[in-house]
């Protein structure tokens, strides 16, 4: 009896991986290298039958065995999830795609460039997003091309914990920290704007922070063609995004750059003008997934890790501390210890209103309590014609909604363009329960209790 | 070697030699609260039983466990085999070496760290915050307990109690997924875990997962690797850790996270015990924190409502409307009906019979832990500056 010649192949070219790596950990190198086969081939196949099948994915969908658990779910979503099964029949665990694959089917199976997408080599690099231009858009009506629809084969090994550099706003060598500014012409940073707009690390951003991230953008020339600007495997610090000219993308199979004239394995895209790369170093030190090197003469604009995080970190702690200072000088949440004082300026939201706006309406079942963060405001009563108040920065309003369902006594108006941080009485009682339990708590014994004064000495 | 040189090149009593013997005459008295000790952690092994919350909330020098100690050394430790390793730190089990008798047999679990590499990879902060929070919240059920602590001019060691039954993880991976039931209990000890780490201890512990979840001689949970674990109080805290597929919104985003980070993983690792792997995944990381960000969690239709429920409360994106995070902490976590069968004094007290017991041959068996590879030679001296720079971070060890 003889072996299969496919089983002959696959030894053969697992013995000259390993020829060439000469891995320390055999086992898991076998491991991981089936795995990757398995993938490629698994993707192949669908890629294969997407192509072929009038009905696009649906197919690829029903090859795999047993039911997808998210059957009742529109398909075009999360179709990773397919591989779960719902009865326990197989016991593929290492091998999820495997069990019961049609072997026959596999000979339709045609070499694709997009399946590379499915190596999981991308894994660590940060999406491409719109900018890789290169990938061939699949040609069976998929619902968006990219790697998301194919099966993606849940990495079942230990996963390793990440970590980025400890930021604390509260140490004095952060406190006269501010966020380095690179000039840019209004036409640069338009530009800038909108090539970041899709990434959602910066579509969460308010104007300022915006503003900040965008200013600390470093312009960097790459004189020439050929310049490896992040190479696989490495610590990546910065993320970038192209100005001008064009980057090419290689993954080499291996996990990181190698020495010699393929070393830096297989081109999987390019990128020009307003892509991106690079984005996992915005959160941890993370290799690169990727090899990038220019294909031309070309500009970039650089962003490094810690000046990022610290950015967002900054704006975050002073807007809560602002906010807790608020607080405190609101009467009737006077009794809220720092924890809840904390709590509610996290919770607290941020909203914006243009002049003239009617923030509260007289007689209006108040619902939430507002401060003024910036801009100003004016309250009016029925039968006054003038404002009987005005409201600054660090005012606040409405805090009887907090206690009862009593129709607001006045209508405030914004005379500027108002920024105001709200929250509802449902928000509030979520968090700490019920306000009058809270106003409680300002009954003279109580308050000895917090301030440490043993009860039973004074008479209350 | 270099004391044997030294006798060589002067063969007459010098003032190092003296010196020498007045430090041994110290070394004897070492020696013999050395001896007491070790019997006395062997004796901890023996006789373990849960503390009480409010008797695990003392000061760790009051305790039996969880002190620092200025007697133990890497030579009183038999190094067996490695349980586990990270990037600074090996987990060896060990034995005790010159044991008084009856505690021959005695074993525990010494974590090895050294003192360079938690430098080169910038996590003496870490690294203070795990020997701190451990020793404050040894003897806990469901905690790994830390006996002691020490150190020497090289390393960081922490003894902590041997789980022979291997890793959560494990078992996870072998089975696919667990069932309702057996997710309950795991699930169940887990929020006591959290309970009293939030509530009591003010500590946020930011690396949930199967990984780090451990399972005892009796079937019982222990939460090992505290190194990103942090005593946060009513501050919040910015340092991004944790592993990417448990990470909350508000950690990726950088706004600012408590102790809400646990509640949300506590809601993935659900998720992934009942369904195999957690809700967010992609080959691509980014695309994960896209999809956290987002938050739209898909159920398999096999799910109870129960499940999806709690899974629904405890990962929303809204920390203010996140289950645990509410007006009420863990015991709306609790009260939840996915847990109604739960007698969670019963399961605190350990009365529960957990769903997996390992089958061991003895204390020390190996047979659930996974087989690691042979330490590195190549390894970085701890050099006089780092020693000048750091030692005084490490003093607390």
């Amino acid at each position: 009896m003889s072996l299969p010649p496919d089983y002959s192949n696959e030894i053969s070219a697992l013995n000259r991986e390993i020829l060439k790596h000469q891995p320390q950990d055999v086992l898991q190198f076998c491991a991981n290298f089936f795995l990757r086969r398995l993938e490629s081939q698994r993707a192949e196949f669908l890629l294969s039958q997407q192509h072929s099948s009038p009905k696009g994915r649906g197919m690829a969908e029903s090859s795999f065995p047993g039911g997808n658990p998210f059957g009742t779910s529109p398909s075009h979503t999360g179709s990773y999830m397919q591989r779960l099964d719902e009865e326990d029949e197989n016991d593929a665990v290492a091998s999820p795609t495997a069990a019961s694959f049609p072997p026959n089917a596999m000979d339709k199976a045609q070499s694709n460039p997009a399946s590379e997408d499915t190596f999981g080599n991308f894994a660590g690099f940060g999406g491409f997003g719109d900018s890789v231009k290169s990938r061939p858009q699949p040609a069976g009506g998929i619902g968006a091309p990219d790697a998301q629809n194919l099966p993606n084969n849940y990495n079942l090994n230990r996963r390793t914990s990440v970590s980025a550099e400890s930021l604390n706003p509260a140490s004095s060598d952060h406190s006269d920290w501010t966020p380095p500014k690179h000039p840019k012409s209004q036409e640069q940073q338009a530009r800038l704007r909108e090539a970041v707009a899709g990434n959602f690390l910066f579509s969460h951003l308010d104007d300022d922070q915006s503003a900040q991230v965008l200013g600390a953008l470093q312009e960097k020339p790459i004189p020439t063609k050929g310049i490896k600007v992040i190479q696989q495997g490495d610590v990546g610090d910065y993320f970038y995004v192209v100005e001008k000219g064009s980057f090419d993308i290689y993954v080499n199979p291996s996990g990181k750059l190698e020495a010699g004239p393929d070393g830096q394995g297989n081109k999987v895209g390019s990128v020009g003008p307003g892509g991106s790369f690079g984005e996992l170093a915005l959160m941890y030190n993370a290799p690169r997934a990727a090899t990038v090197v220019s294909a031309e003469q070309s500009n970039l604009w650089a962003l490094d890790r810690v000046t990022f995080r610290r950015i967002l970190m900054d704006s975050a702690f002073q807007r809560r501390r602002m906010y807790e200072g608020f607080l405190e000088e609101v009467p009737l949440l006077a009794s809220l210890t720092p924890y809840e004082r904390s709590k509610i300026a996290d919770a607290l939201e941020t909203k914006k209103f243009p002049p003239g706006t009617h923030i509260i309406k007289e007689g209006d079942v108040g619902e939430s309590f507002y401060i003024l963060e910036t801009g100003e405001a004016e309250v009016y009563k029925r039968g006054n014609e003038k404002p009987v108040h005005r409201y600054g920065k660090g005012d606040y309003f409405g805090e009887l909604a907090l206690l009862n369902d009593a129709p607001r006594a006045a209508s405030v108006v914004s005379t500027t363009e108002v920024k105001v941080a709200t929250l509802g009485k449902n928000g509030f009682q979520r968090l700490l329960g019920p306000v009058e339990g809270i106003m409680r708590r300002n009954d003279p014994s109580k308050l000895q209790d917090s301030d440490g004064v043993d009860p039973f000495t004074k008479s209350s | 070697m270099a004391a044997a040189v030294h006798k060589l090149l002067h063969p007459h009593r010098s003032r190092d030699q003296a010196r020498e013997e007045e430090h041994e005459r110290q070394n004897s008295a070492m020696d013999r609260a050395r001896v007491e000790e070790k019997h006395t952690l062997a004796q901890w092994g023996e006789k373990k039983a849960p503390l009480e919350p409010g008797q695990i909330d003392k000061d760790p020098d009051q305790k039996m466990v969880g002190h620092s100690s200025h007697v133990l050394r890497k030579k009183d430790f038999e190094l067996i085999k490695t349980l586990g390793t990270g990037t600074f730190a090996r987990v060896w089990l060990v034995r005790l070496n010159d044991a008084q008798k009856g505690d021959e047999n005695q074993v525990f679990a010494l974590k090895i760290l050294r003192k360079a590499d938690v430098i080169r990879l910038k996590q003496v902060e870490h690294v203070r915050n795990e020997r701190n929070v451990l020793a404050a919240v040894a003897g806990h059920p469901f905690i790994t307990t830390m006996v002691a602590s020490f150190q020497d001019h090289d390393s960081l060691y922490m003894l902590l109690d041997y789980c022979p039954g291997g890793e959560v993880f494990s078992y996870l991976r072998r089975a696919r997924r667990f069932n309702e039931p057996t997710s309950q209990f795991y699930a169940a000890e887990i929020v006591l875990i959290l309970e009293f780490l939030h509530e009591r201890e003010g500590v946020a512990y930011r690396d949930l997962k199967p990984e780090n979840i451990l399972i005892d001689a009796e079937g019982h949970l222990k939460l090992v690797d505290f190194g990103f674990a942090k005593k946060v109080e009513n501050r919040e805290t910015y340092t991004l850790c944790g592993t990417p597929e448990y990470l909350a919104p508000e950690v990726i985003r950088n706004t600012g996270h408590g102790t809400a980070v646990d509640w949300w993983a506590f809601g993935i690792l659900v998720y992934e015990f009942l369904v195999g792997q957690p809700p967010f995944w992609d080959q691509n990381p980014m695309k994960i924190y896209e999809q956290i960000v987002e938050g739209r969690l898909r159920f398999p239709s096999a799910m109870s409502s129960e499940a999806r429920d709690l899974i629904s409360g405890l990962c929303t994106v809204d920390t203010s409307k996140r289950l645990g995070n509410i007006s009420g902490g863990a015991s709306t976590v609790k009260s939840h009906a996915w847990f109604k069968d739960i007698d969670w004094d019963a399961l605190y007290h350990r009365k529960i019979q957990g769903p997996i017991v390992p089958h061991l041959r003895g204390p020390a068996d190996t047979r659930n832990f996974d087989e690691y590879e042979p330490e590195s030679i190549h390894r970085e001296g701890y050099t006089k500056e780092m020693q000048e720079k750091y030692e005084d971070s490490f003093k607390d060890f």
